[in-house]
């Protein structure tokens, strides 16, 4: 189906999330191309190539978490969502909130999915395999940047 | 009466000439006599010496003087002492005056003064002509005893109808400043109400907040300690010693138990901030979907649930399921044995419904039948029987949002009935 490793940029501000999400990742099988944002604004600066991000491909899926510094993850999806070049690349919202207000905002903003972090590792573990698994393998996804 | 006042016998001699006089004066009308006769005032002619020289049968009746006895007489006689002088210089003024006739009495009351020396206020007028002895004045007087009577009494009315008046103000100024001072008052509490109602509001926005914060910020680092304790546990397990693993084992079990207890806070916060209107709830269809939700616990204890006709009940349809559902678990999960019989039936009582969930379980201690709502109160250890200590209390807190009731019977040993009541909305029950 797809002849390359799929890409995955993760907005994440904080680096155990990040270290964990690698891991997980890692824990699960292949070697993820895994680009990390640590706020909203560094997320739209790299999807959009701007600055040092001049080149780098466009990813096939975004993890996005929502509580982020600067610019919150519903800005971030929003502005995403509005930009033609960037709103066919799935967002998974990925993040703490278990907050029903939370819920119906990101999937409003035509959120791809919306997932509670699980606190214990296993179920977290579990989730990102899923995510692996549906994202990665059984979902076709649209082309990306070249 | 005037037979009996005789007159000072010293003037009565002149009595006679006069009378004739008089007499012969008025026999040149014979009308004259019938008007004297007839009127019911007192009509008294004195010459200017203030003798009196007509007296008609009025002023007979109204001094008690006999015309006979009184005609000859000075007019003092008819007159109090006191005003003996002062009536003389009015005649005297009187005689001078232009006018023909005034009425008397124009400078405070007259009095007579009757043959038996008691004296009346008059009305009287006075009037004179030029006869052919001189002048003759003519007193037209009245007595007005039962008018002043009348007065005083008509007085004496208004004055009582003033005083009550006056007292009735008094009384209605009291009522009305006793009134202003309530509606004061109650302005001032209706301030403090409002002061009140304020600050509940400030404070359920801060729990709104802190629930905000627990659920996010503190799970945050919580799930940190979690994970990386996991992480570490699933890569090291090897090449560190049992005790790390138990060590570790704790640092996961204390994390995650923390994040329960997070949670259900969340949850028992969320009953009064996130409760949805109410609407016709059948509770027959709730206890169903509840006993759905707890198939596992029911199948693997083999309860037997027994359900009574339930009525429809006004409420939050999210909130009555998860009532139920609480009180079936604990049901169950409180259980003595195998098999826990558990009886849910409602009853009618006067303008509510009492819903009943009963057991044969382990049963309450009377003692703690308080303290078993109050949030994390528990009266088991975990290993007993597992649970935060959450779902009684958000039973207390929904049955109470509800306007309703929630206590426990019971008998260590012999079974537990939670008793809830939630106002009637009159829709019969029905199986």
């Amino acid at each position: 189906m797809r002849d390359r490793p799929i890409r995955i940029l993760l907005v994440e501000d904080n680096p155990g999330d990040v270290r964990l999400t690698i891991e997980a990742f890692k824990d699960n099988r292949v070697e993820t191309p895994l680009e990390v944002a640590r706020d909203g604004i560094e997320a739209l600066a790299y999807l959009r190539h701007e600055g040092a991000h001049a080149g780098k491909p466009l990813p096939d899926l975004i993890l996005l978490d929502l509580n982020l510094p600067r610019m919150d993850g519903g800005e971030v999806l929003a502005a995403i969502k509005a930009d033609p070049a960037l709103m066919h690349i799935p967002v998974v919202v990925l993040t703490t909130s278990r907050a029903e207000q939370d819920v119906q905002r990101a999937y409003q903003l035509q959120a791809a999915c919306f997932i509670t972090k699980p606190v214990d590792f296993e179920c977290f573990i579990q989730a990102v395999k899923l995510i692996d698994a549906f994202w990665l393998s059984v979902v076709t996804l649209p082309c990306g940047a070249r | 009466m005037s037979e009996n006042c005789p007159v000072d016998p010293a003037t009565h001699a002149t009595q006679p000439r006069r009378a004739a006089r008089a007499r012969a004066a008025r026999a040149t009308d014979p009308r004259f006599d019938e008007i004297l006769a007839s009127a019911n005032d007192a009509i008294i002619s004195i010459d200017e010496a203030q003798t009196i020289t007509l007296f008609n049968r009025g002023a007979e009746r109204i001094f008690g003087y006999s015309a006979a006895d009184i005609i000859g007489q000075p007019l003092d006689r008819l007159i109090p002492e006191r005003f003996v002088a002062r009536h003389a210089g009015q005649v005297k003024d009187f005689s001078a005056a232009p006018e023909a006739s005034r009425m008397m009495a124009q400078r405070g009351e007259i009095y007579g003064r009757r043959c038996d020396g008691s004296e009346f206020p008059a009305e009287a007028s006075i009037s004179k002509f030029r006869g052919p002895d001189g002048l003759v004045f003519t007193v037209i007087l009245r007595d007005i005893t039962d008018r002043r009577a009348a007065e005083q009494i008509l007085r004496g009315a208004h004055d009582e109808l003033e005083k009550r008046v006056r007292e009735r103000t008094a009384e209605l100024e009291e009522r009305n400043a006793q009134l202003q001072q309530e509606i004061h008052e109650r302005r001032r509490a209706e301030k403090r109400l409002a002061e009140q109602a304020r600050e509940l509001a400030r404070s359920n926005a801060d729990l709104e907040q802190f629930a905000s914060v627990a659920s996010h910020d503190l799970q945050e680092p919580l799930r940190m300690v979690a994970s990386y304790t996991q992480l570490l546990n699933r890569r090291y397990r090897s090449r560190l010693d049992a005790d790390a693993d138990e060590f570790m084992g704790f640092i996961v079990d204390g994390a995650l138990r923390m994040q329960r207890l997070i949670n259900d806070l969340l949850a028992f916060s969320r009953v009064g901030s996130r409760g949805k209107g109410f609407q016709p709830v059948d509770l027959g269809t709730t206890v169903a979907e509840a006993l759905g939700s707890l198939r596992t616990a029911i199948e693997e204890s083999g309860a037997h649930i027994r359900i009574g006709a339930l009525p429809v009940v006004h409420g939050d349809p999210t909130q009555l399921e998860q009532l139920l559902q609480n009180l079936i678990g604990n049901a169950i999960k409180f259980r003595k044995g195998p098999e826990p019989q558990v009886h849910i039936e409602a009853r009618r009582e006067e303008t509510l419904w009492r819903i009943d969930v009963c057991d044969d379980g382990i049963g309450i201690d009377p003692r703690f039948a308080e303290r078993i709502f109050v949030i994390f109160q528990r009266l088991h250890t975990a290993a007993e029987y597992p649970g935060t200590g959450i779902g009684l209390a958000i039973c207390k807190k929904i049955v109470e949002r509800h306007g309703g009731h929630i206590d426990v019977r019971s008998t260590p040993g012999q079974g537990a009935c939670f008793s809830f009541t939630l106002p009637d909305r009159e829709e019969p029950p029905h199986a």
